[in-house]
C-alpha cells in the first residue's frame, strides 16, 4: 500500500498539462475600470450608441453594488482596478479571411490544446468559433451554417451585422441589474458568441466554442447569446482550458439562452481552467451567470456541465420555465481537488403550467477541495402541475475535503410536486475491495466507481464531449485515493 | 417599521423597560449576564430578510406591536377557572405558568423523588443559586441570537428541572404555559433550564396554550444539558392563540452517549417559530427530532434546525412534516454541519409537506455541510398535494371525499404523532390534529 501511496501522491502532484503561454503581441488596455475604459472598448469595437449607453448604465449601477459574500467560497478580495479590461490579438492587415491567414502562433497554441483548427473541416460536425482572449480570430463552417440560415458568429460581429437581433435579445434574460458579476460583464464585455437559429431549423451540426484565456492580468468577460426561434433545435458545446499563470485571473461571463415555442437548446460545458497550484496559488476565478429563458410553450433547455478546473467556480446555470409545458434540465459533475472551491448549482423558476425540471448534480471532492451545491426550485402560483425532481450526490475522497448542499425550495402552488434528495458518502471499502480482488488496480477501481457515479450526467453530453469529460475526470482524480 | 435603527430600538426599549430585579436582590453573576445580553442587543444583527436565517420569515408585523414585559400579577385565577385549559393531570408532575410566571399553587403531584429539582427558576434563585450560577447560560444562548439576548436580558422566571446522577424519573413532567388575555399585549419570556446529570433519565411534556384572541409574544429560551448517558424524551405541543407570536429557542448540549428524543407539534400562533440548536460535546450521542406543523389561514410556521456534529460517532435523525390547509406559509430550514474531526457521523434529515390549498407557500431549505469523509448523511424534501390516485382508491371503496382526504392526512401526519410514547398525550395530539384536518378538509372545494 505504501508504494502505491507514493505513486498516487506523485500523481496528485501531476502538473496542469495544458499550461503554457503563447507569446503574441496584444493590444491591451491599461489596468483599471472607468467610464473612459468602457468608452474605449466600445469605440474599439465600433459599437452603436445604444450599446455604449447600455454599458454605461450597467457601469453606473455596478458602482452601487457590493460584491456578494453568500457563496461558500473564500478568496482574497478582487482588485477590479488591477485588471485590464481589454486585450485583443494584434491583427495584421484587416484580419484573417480564412484559416491560412490566422496567426501561425495562435494555431500552434490550439494544436497544443488538441484542437486541430485546420482539420476542422475534416472533423465534420463541429464548427469552432475560437475565442483567443477577447476577439474571435477564426470562425469556420460559417457557410454551411449560413446555408441552413443559422447565424453563428462573434458577438462583435453580430452587433455590427445583426444589430436589431442583438438589441432585441441582449440583456433580456440576464439584465445588467441581475447581479454583481453580470453587471460588471454588461459594462465591459469584450466579445463572445452569438447564435441565431431561425424558425423550424434544426442546426445541422454541433456548435462549439473553445475559450482560452491567454493574456496575464486580463479578465475575460465573454457574453454569449443563443436565440432559438420556434421549433428550432441547437446543441452548443463550450470547452475551456487555460495556460498556467501565477496571478488570479477573473472570469465573469454571461450566457443568455432564449427558446421560443417548441424550440430546444442543449448547452454543454467542459470547464478545465487552471485550478491553481498545490497551495492554491494562482488559478482562475470563475464567476459566471448562465440563464435560459423557456419563453415559448413546450420549449426545452438543457444544461450539462463538467467542471473540473478553476480555483473558484461560482456558477448557477438556470432556467426560467415561462412557457406552458416547457422543460428545464440541469446535469452537473463538479470536481474539486487541491485547494479548489466550487459553489455551483441551478435555479429552476417554474412559471408556466405543466412545466417540468430535472436536476442531477454530482459533486466530487478530493484533497482539500470544497464543493457546494446551491440550487433554487421555485413553483410560482400559476405553475399548475409543475414537477421537479432533484438529486444531489456528493462523493468525498480524503478526510480534508468538504461537500455541502444548500437547496432552496419555494412552492406556491398545491398541484406542484417537488422532490429533493441528497446523499453524501465516500467510496465504500466494499466496492473497492470487490474490484481489487478481481485484479483491478486501486486506481482503476476508483476511476471506474467514480465514472459510474457520474454516468447519469455524462450520458447527457454529446459523444465527443463525453469521451473528453471522462478522460478529464480520470486525469483530475488520478491518485486522489490512497 | 422602517429603519434598522427603529427596529433595534424596539429590542433595546424592551430590554431596558422593566426592572426584573424588583423581587429582591440578585447575585452579581446574574446582573452580569443581563448586562452582557443588553450590550449584545446593541450589536447583534437585527433579523431581516437579507439574513439567511430570516430569509423567509419577516418580523415586521411583530415589530409593529407594542409589548409590555409581563410582571408579577395578582394571580387571582383559581384552578377551577383554568381547568378547561389545563385538563386533568393524571400520572404527571405538573407545573403551570401563566403569562410567563410560574404559579406554584396550580402545580400538582409535586411529591418528587430525591435528587430531582423541579420548579420555578425564580424560586431557585433563592434556594439553590449555585446550581443556576453553574448552568444558566451554559450553552451561550444570548450570544448569537437577538431574541435570545432579549430573553436573557430580562431573565425572570422559567422552568428549572435538574435530575441528579442516575435518577430515573418515574412519571413525566408536564409544564403548561397558559397565555391569557390582558389589557395590554404582553411579552412572556420563560427561561428554562433543564440539566440531566450522568445516567439520569426523564420525560418532559411542554404545552403552550393561548386564550382565543389573546395578543402576546411568547419568547422562550430553553437550555438543555444532557450529561453522559442521560436520556430525555421531550414532547412539545404548541397551541397558542391564532393572534399570538411564538418563538421557542432550544439550545441542546449533549455529552457522551446521551440520548435526546424530541417531538414538537406546532398548531397555533399567527407567527410561530421553533429553533433547535444541537451541539454534540462528546462521542456516541444521539439526537432524534420529530416535528409536525399545520398551517391555516394567515399563519406562519417556521422551524429552524442547526445540528452540529463536531465530534465523531454521533447520530442524528430529523423528520419534519407539514400540512398546509389555508393561505399560510411554512418555512423549514434544517442544517446539518459535520466538522472535520467528526468521522462516522450519521445524520438524516427529512422534510415533507402536504399542500391542500392554493395561495399557501412552503419554503424549505434542508442543508448539509460536510467536512469529513467517513460519514453517512442524507436529506430529502418533498412538497406536493394529496395523491389523486390514493383519494380515488378510497372513493372507489365507498369512502366519501372528505373522509378520504382526512384519512390520508392523518396517515401522513401519524408517523410523527406515533413517536409520542405517552398514550394520553398521543391521543390528545391525534384529536387536535383530527379537528384541524376536519375544518381543513371541509373548507376545501
Amino acid at each position: 500500500m505504501n508504494s502505491q501511496q507514493q505513486t498516487m501522491d506523485d500523481l496528485i502532484r501531476t502538473g496542469y498539462q495544458h499550461g503554457f503561454v503563447t507569446d503574441i503581441e496584444a493590444d491591451t488596455a491599461p489596468p483599471g475600470l472607468s467610464e473612459e475604459v468602457i468608452r474605449m472598448i466600445s469605440a474599439k469595437k465600433g459599437e452603436p450608441e445604444w450599446l455604449l449607453e447600455w454599458r454605461l448604465a450597467a457601469y453606473a449601477h455596478w458602482l452601487t453594488l457590493e460584491e456578494p459574500d453568500w457563496a461558500q467560497v473564500r478568496h482574497p478580495p478582487i482588485d477590479f482596478q488591477s485588471i485590464s479590461y481589454y486585450s485583443a490579438p494584434k491583427k495584421k492587415g484587416d484580419g484573417p479571411k480564412s484559416l491560412d491567414e490566422v496567426d501561425p502562433q495562435l494555431l500552434d497554441a490550439y494544436n497544443k490544446l488538441g484542437i486541430p483548427l485546420e482539420e476542422q473541416k475534416a472533423l465534420a460536425g463541429v464548427a469552432v468559433d475560437a475565442v483567443f482572449d477577447s476577439v474571435s480570430v477564426a470562425t469556420t463552417f460559417r457557410k454551411n451554417l449560413a446555408d441552413a440560415g443559422v447565424l453563428f458568429c462573434s458577438m462583435s460581429e453580430a452587433v455590427r451585422e445583426y444589430p436589431e437581433l442583438v438589441r432585441q435579445h441582449l440583456g433580456s434574460v440576464v439584465p445588467y441589474k441581475d447581479n454583481y458579476f453580470a453587471c460588471l460583464n454588461a459594462a465591459v464585455f469584450t466579445d463572445g458568441t452569438f447564435v441565431y437559429i431561425p424558425k423550424d431549423v434544426r442546426c445541422p451540426m454541433e456548435l462549439s466554442t473553445y475559450f482560452r484565456i491567454n493574456e496575464a492580468n486580463t479578465g475575460q468577460f465573454e457574453r454569449t447569446l443563443i436565440v432559438a426561434e420556434a421549433s428550432s433545435h441547437v446543441s452548443y458545446l463550450e470547452g475551456c482550458t487555460a495556460p498556467m499563470r501565477d496571478e488570479n485571473q477573473l472570469h465573469a461571463a454571461v450566457v443568455e439562452l432564449v427558446a421560443m415555442e417548441d424550440a430546444r437548446i442543449k448547452y454543454s460545458t467542459v470547464q478545465n481552467w487552471y485550478p491553481g497550484d498545490e497551495q492554491g496559488k494562482g488559478g482562475i476565478y470563475n464567476f459566471v451567470t448562465k440563464r435560459g429563458d423557456c419563453r415559448g410553450d413546450r420549449s426545452h433547455i438543457s444544461w450539462t456541465q463538467v467542471e473540473t478546473g478553476s480555483a473558484i467556480t461560482w456558477k448557477y446555470p438556470s432556467c426560467i420555465l415561462r412557457g406552458d409545458d416547457s422543460i428545464g434540465e440541469f446535469y452537473s459533475v463538479a470536481v474539486t481537488r487541491g485547494m479548489q472551491q466550487a459553489d455551483t448549482g441551478t435555479k429552476m423558476i417554474h412559471l408556466g403550467r405543466n412545466t417540468r425540471s430535472t436536476i442531477v448534480s454530482k459533486g466530487i471532492s478530493a484533497g482539500q477541495g470544497q464543493n457546494s451545491y446551491r440550487g433554487l426550485v421555485r413553483m410560482a402560483q400559476r405553475a399548475e402541475n409543475a414537477r421537479n425532481h432533484t438529486q444531489c450526490d456528493s462523493l468525498l475522497i480524503g478526510d480534508r475535503c468538504g461537500a455541502h448542499t444548500f437547496p432552496y425550495i419555494e412552492v406556491r402552488n398545491p398541484t406542484a410536486k417537488v422532490e429533493h434528495e441528497a446523499t453524501t458518502s465516500k467510496i465504500s471499502e466494499d466496492q473497492l475491495f470487490y474490484c481489487r480482488q478481481r485484479g483491478m488496480s486501486e486506481e482503476n477501481a476508483v476511476s471506474m466507481i467514480v465514472n459510474g457515479f457520474c454516468k447519469e450526467v455524462f450520458k447527457e453530453l454529446p459523444m465527443e464531449f463525453a469521451v473528453e469529460a471522462q478522460k478529464l475526470l480520470n486525469l483530475t482524480l488520478e491518485g486522489a485515493v490512497g | 417599521m422602517s429603519t434598522l435603527m427603529e427596529q433595534r430600538g424596539w429590542f433595546s426599549a424592551l430590554a431596558s423597560s422593566s426592572e426584573p430585579e424588583r423581587s429582591g436582590p440578585e447575585p452579581d453573576w446574574l446582573r452580569n449576564t443581563r448586562d452582557l445580553a443588553r450590550s449584545a442587543i446593541n450589536e447583534l444583527p437585527v433579523p431581516n430578510r437579507k439574513l439567511e436565517a430570516w430569509r423567509y420569515t419577516s418580523i415586521e408585523g411583530l415589530l409593529q406591536q407594542q409589548f409590555t414585559p409581563a410582571v408579577e400579577q395578582g394571580h387571582s385565577w383559581t384552578h377551577e377557572e383554568l381547568e378547561p385549559w389545563l385538563g386533568p393531570a393524571t400520572d404527571v408532575y405538573r407545573l403551570v405558568f401563566v403569562n410567563g410566571q410560574c404559579i406554584p399553587r396550580l402545580a400538582t403531584g409535586l411529591e418528587l423523588p430525591t435528587g430531582v429539582a423541579l420548579g420555578s427558576l425564580r424560586a431557585a434563585l433563592g434556594t439553590d443559586p449555585k446550581l443556576l450560577a453553574t448552568w444558566l447560560n451554559h450553552t451561550g444562548a444570548h450570544e448569537e441570537h437577538l431574541f435570545s439576548a432579549l430573553n436573557t436580558a430580562l431573565i425572570h422566571d422559567g422552568l428549572l428541572l435538574h435530575i441528579a446522577a442516575g435518577v430515573q424519573l418515574d412519571r413525566p413532567v408536564e409544564v403548561v404555559y397558559l397565555n391569557l388575555e390582558q389589557d395590554q399585549a404582553l411579552l412572556n419570556q420563560p427561561r428554562n433550564l433543564i440539566v440531566l446529570e450522568p445516567g439520569a433519565s426523564a420525560t418532559l411534556v411542554e404545552r403552550f396554550i393561548g386564550a382565543d384572541e389573546a395578543v402576546y409574544f411568547h419568547n422562550q429560551v430553553t437550555e438543555l444539558v444532557l450529561q453522559e448517558d442521560a436520556e430525555l424524551r421531550h414532547y412539545r405541543m404548541q397551541e397558542e392563540s391564532r393572534t399570538a407570536w411564538h418563538l421557542s429557542s432550544l439550545y441542546l448540549s449533549q455529552d457522551a452517549r446521551s440520548r435526546y428524543q424530541g417531538t414538537t407539534l406546532s398548531f397555533g400562533g399567527r407567527w410561530a417559530r421553533t429553533e433547535y440548536q444541537t451541539r454534540f460535546q462528546h462521542e456516541a450521542a444521539h439526537c432524534d427530532l420529530n416535528g409536525l406543523y399545520t398551517v391555516g389561514k394567515g399563519q406562519l410556521t417556521d422551524f429552524h434546525l442547526d445540528i452540529r456534529h463536531s465530534v465523531p460517532n454521533c447520530t442524528s435523525r430529523e423528520r419534519f412534516k407539514g400540512i398546509l390547509f389555508g393561505k399560510g406559509r411554512a418555512v423549514f430550514d434544517g442544517r446539518i454541519l459535520v466538522e472535520k474531526q467528526a468521522q462516522k457521523s450519521d445524520a438524516q434529515l427529512r422534510n415533507d409537506n402536504l399542500m391542500l390549498v392554493r395561495d399557501a407557500e412552503v419554503d424549505t431549505k434542508p442543508q448539509l455541510e460536510i467536512h469529513a469523509d467517513d460519514v453517512q448523511c442524507s436529506h430529502g424534501t418533498t412538497v406536493g398535494q394529496l395523491d389523486p390516485q390514493q383519494v380515488f382508491y378510497l372513493r372507489s371503496r365507498g369512502i366519501d371525499t372528505d373522509s378520504a382526504r382526512r384519512m390520508l392526512c392523518l396517515g401522513f401526519a401519524g408517523e410523527v404523532i406515533d413517536t409520542i410514547e405517552i398514550p394520553a398525550l398521543r391521543e390528545q395530539a391525534m384529536e387536535r390534529l383530527t379537528a384541524t384536518i376536519r375544518t381543513a378538509t371541509e373548507t376545501l372545494e
